[in-house]
């Protein structure tokens, strides 16, 4: 019986070493090429090697809302104050049972209107249609039948007037220079057919105008946390796939796509809650099958802000919903996976979510069972696995932390002390506590998912601190 | 031990990025300073060449010998740049003439810059695009160098050096420069080609002409670029522009854009083409049809007014759009087409009823 657990604890052991190695190669090689990108990047700006005047290409923004008549007004607001000429704002209700719409209608003078809309992408009926031409640029509100977000956001590509549209959250507020830069890609490259943006917590930022005009760590522990963890993912994993067109998802929060692409693939998938993932893959899948040239960029200067979940409860409902669409996703999309024809997109992204990012919690969460199966068993090193342990949470900190200060650095933000103490301090939690915790979390999300196909993810909103 | 060998040497790497990342933010403090202290060192120097313009007195030769050797650096152009951007503005007059003497050293530097690394290079196209921004300014010589600049592959060199040959070239000299950027190495987007041509402040009619002289040697995407152009600067090409139209061998998008033209600038021989645009049925050529409606807006008549109210029927949407857009823009009435919305046909009349109650809405709220 020993035998077989030793036997077992091997090859246990021999798993983990590989996984931990290929986990920790992929993340460090993201965040020197992330790091380095982000220097780059500010080098060249410097050097105004940029496209510089007004190129505006003409643009759609896409707001769903869902009972979101504590954000509405202020992300509307902010999407007014953009540096930007040639857009329209099309915000869709879908079926709020708050006053989302009338919020709406009141600060900004809709006036009802029938209009004919052209249902290129099928999705449910509008109910109600209202136009402002009273603002820097025309505002459309059309209240709709409930049919979920992704519904919701193929009412708005259907209403778009322009041939790029931008889907983004209504709790979150865009920088005012965000849509001058997410275009940038479009005009550097006629086959780019979507661009994701950078989204950042807004928790402790004040924003004025759609510039920071205060930046500080969030007071809250766990936003706090968030902070460094968007930090990693978005500066490191994305812009290493970007190198080789194999980013395969652009948040929902803030992204830029050419709407006849869109709507050739078939626009986004009610089916699924990880609407913002299924789509890029699906560009991806739909172009190299029709033989389009086509590039899928990331654009690490154009900035939302978005409200992080407060509390660890909300958390846990977003991550578990996050988790649930990239099952989705993957699996609706399984084919791609190692196949050749769909290149380095089938052959490293796809592998890397589905090892580091949908099995990954399962894993975590198997070898904390099995430390457990050895302790009882009396066939675990204590000393060597803290030590392991350490060596693990020390690594991956120093990893947060590099992508977290070069964020800072590139982008002019202006950190206090006290800050950077607290965000020392915090990754190491966030690595070590906060991570175990979603893996728990994520790796419990696909019990019972089939009940919450199309179901708003709903966490505690607070007016955003825009003025 | 082989993987304790990989984990310490990740860590040292990781550590080591910390220490540059720590390094790196000390420096970049440091670089403002450095940067003053350079354009304080710079603002003294030109403040007393323009003391001796003022007094009457040429730059010193010195004063020169000194640029040239230190604009070679970029931190020294960048700050030299800075400075006069900040104090041109206080003396303009003497400025220009400090400008104006400095023409050698300029044309030195450009020789200088165009053997440098894209990223400079594309700096020192900008800093021309700004620092010669008058036709005073534009030396033969220089504008030829320039044309080396836009042959680079790089997308900023080429923007930048496009944008500066806009500000000062020639229309021979930007004409050639298309050609060259049109080489099909680096993609320049036709946004950026019109809007840098219609950037230059020289003689727009002697560019057009230019332009237009050699069309035929660019690409369909540069030709479009073009033919945008010159449909937002000049009504005088509308003969041109029909028999592009007309052209049934000619680029679908070069064709849609004369459509445009004539729709902007109203040419009596394109009326019935127009119409005929409207009128063709074939699914495949809705484009020329939505087009054709749109640009129909400029011109009047019953004819008109019943090629778009037919168009409302059609079976494509953007047709039906551009068509009660158009009615829209003709001003008709409800009486006018009461016909349409009283009529059978619900994608007609909502779509007309739409733009009707849309006109009304901005009329009361513009």
């Amino acid at each position: 019986m020993m035998d077989a657990f030793k036997e077992f604890f091997d090859i246990v052991g021999v798993f983990f070493v590989l996984y931990m190695i290929g986990y920790a190669s992929f993340l460090f090689l993201a965040v020197t090429v992330g790091t380095s990108e982000l220097y780059k990047l500010k080098r060249r700006n410097q050097l105004k090697n940029e496209l510089l005047g007004e190129y505006y290409v003409p643009v759609t923004i896409v707001v769903p809302a869902y009972n979101e008549e504590v954000t509405i007004e202020a992300n509307i607001r902010s999407l007014l104050a953009l540096d930007y000429k040639l857009y329209e704002i099309v915000v869709v209700d879908d079926g709020s049972s708050d006053d989302t719409s009338k919020v709406v209608r009141d600060a900004f003078h809709m006036q009802q209107i029938s209009r004919p809309i052209q249902r290129k992408i099928p999705c449910q009926a509008e109910e109600v249609i209202y136009e402002s031409y009273e603002w820097k640029v025309p505002i459309t509100l059309i209240r709709k039948k409930n049919g979920g977000k992704a519904d919701a956001l193929n009412m708005g590509i259907n209403a778009a007037k322009y041939p790029y549209f931008i889907c983004m959250d209504a709790d979150s507020v865009l920088q005012y220079d965000s849509l001058e830069k997410i275009v940038r890609p479009v005009l550097e490259d006629s086959s780019v057919v979507a661009v994701g943006g950078v989204v950042r917590p807004c928790n402790g930022t004040e924003i004025h105008d759609g510039h920071v005009v205060s930046y500080r760590m969030p007071d809250q522990i766990v936003p706090c946390m968030q902070v460094l963890e968007y930090d990693r993912s978005f500066l490191a994993a994305r812009i290493l796939f970007d190198r080789f067109n194999g980013s395969i998802i652009i948040s929902g929060a803030f992204g830029l796509f050419h709407k006849n692409t869109v709507v050739e693939a078939g626009g986004y998938d009610p089916g699924t809650i990880g609407e913002d993932m299924e789509l890029v893959v699906k560009l991806h899948v739909y172009c190299r099958e029709n033989g389009i040239p086509y590039r899928i960029r990331y654009a690490t200067d154009a900035v939302c802000w978005t409200q992080a979940p407060e509390k660890l409860g909300d958390l846990c409902k977003q991550r578990r919903r996050w988790h649930i669409g990239l099952f989705q996703s993957m699996m609706r999309h399984r084919r791609i996976f190692l196949n050749p024809k769909y290149g380095l997109v089938g052959l490293i992204s796809y592998l890397y979510f589905l090892v580091y990012e949908l099995l990954s919690p399962y894993i975590e969460v198997f070898g904390i069972l099995t430390i457990v199966l050895a302790f009882a068993v009396d066939l675990i090193n204590v000393p060597f696995m803290i030590l392991f342990f350490g060596i693990y949470v020390v690594y991956s900190a120093i990893l947060s932390l590099t992508a977290f200060f070069a964020r800072i650095y590139t982008v002019d933000l202006k950190l206090s002390f006290s800050d950077v103490l607290k965000a020392i301090g915090l990754c190491v939690v966030e690595v070590s506590c906060l991570r175990l915790v979603l893996a728990w979390v994520r790796a419990t999300a696909l019990i019972g998912y089939r009940r919450r196909k199309h179901a708003w993810g709903r966490i505690e909103r607070k007016k955003i601190r825009f003025k | 031990m082989k993987v304790e060998f990989m984990i310490y040497i990740y860590g040292a790497v990781c550590a080591s990025m910390i220490v540059f990342n720590i390094i790196y933010n000390l420096l970049l403090k440091g670089s403002e300073s450095r940067m003053q202290n350079r354009c304080q060192k710079m603002r003294s120097k030109i403040n007393a060449q323009i003391s001796r313009l003022a007094a009457g007195k040429n730059v010193e030769e010195a004063h020169l010998q000194e640029l040239r050797r230190k604009l070679s650096h970029i931190n020294h152009l960048m700050a030299f740049h800075q400075v006069l951007q900040e104090d041109m503005e206080k003396k303009p007059d003497l400025y220009r003439e400090y400008r104006h003497q400095m023409r050698p050293v300029v044309i030195y530097m450009a020789a200088v810059y165009r053997d440098k690394e894209n990223m400079q290079a594309g700096y020192f196209a900008y800093f021309l695009s700004c620092y010669t921004a008058d036709k005073q300014m534009a030396m033969d010589s220089l504008q030829d160098i320039l044309l080396d600049y836009v042959q680079k592959s790089n997308l900023y060199c080429r923007f930048n050096a496009l944008q500066a040959l806009y500000h000062f070239g020639t229309p021979e000299t930007i004409a050639k420069a298309l050609r060259i950027a049109d080489d099909g190495s680096v993609f320049l987007h036709e946004k950026l080609i019109t809007e840098g041509l219609l950037s230059y402040t020289g003689d727009y009619h002697a560019l057009i002409e230019e332009l237009w002289k050699n069309i035929m040697r660019y690409s369909p995407h540069t030709q479009l670029a073009i033919l945008n152009y010159i449909r937002f600067r000049s009504g005088e090409y509308q003969r041109e522009m029909y028999e592009i139209m007309m052209d049934k061998k000619a680029d679908k998008e070069l064709c849609l854009a004369a459509i445009r033209y004539c729709g902007k600038y109203p040419y009596e021989p394109a009326y019935g083409p127009l119409l005929a645009f409207v009128e063709d049925k074939d699914d495949t050529k809705w484009e020329f049809a939505t087009v054709a409606a749109s640009s129909l807006a400029s011109y009047e008549g019953a004819a008109v007014i019943d090629a778009l109210k037919e168009a409302l029927h059609s079976s494509n949407w953007y047709v039906r759009y551009a068509a009660a857009q158009s009615l829209e823009h003709l001003h008709v009435n409800y009486g006018d087409v009461v016909d349409i919305t009283a009529g059978s046909d619900r994608y007609a009349r909502e779509m007309l009823m739409y733009r009707l109650e849309s006109r009304k809405l901005q009329s009361l709220e513009v």
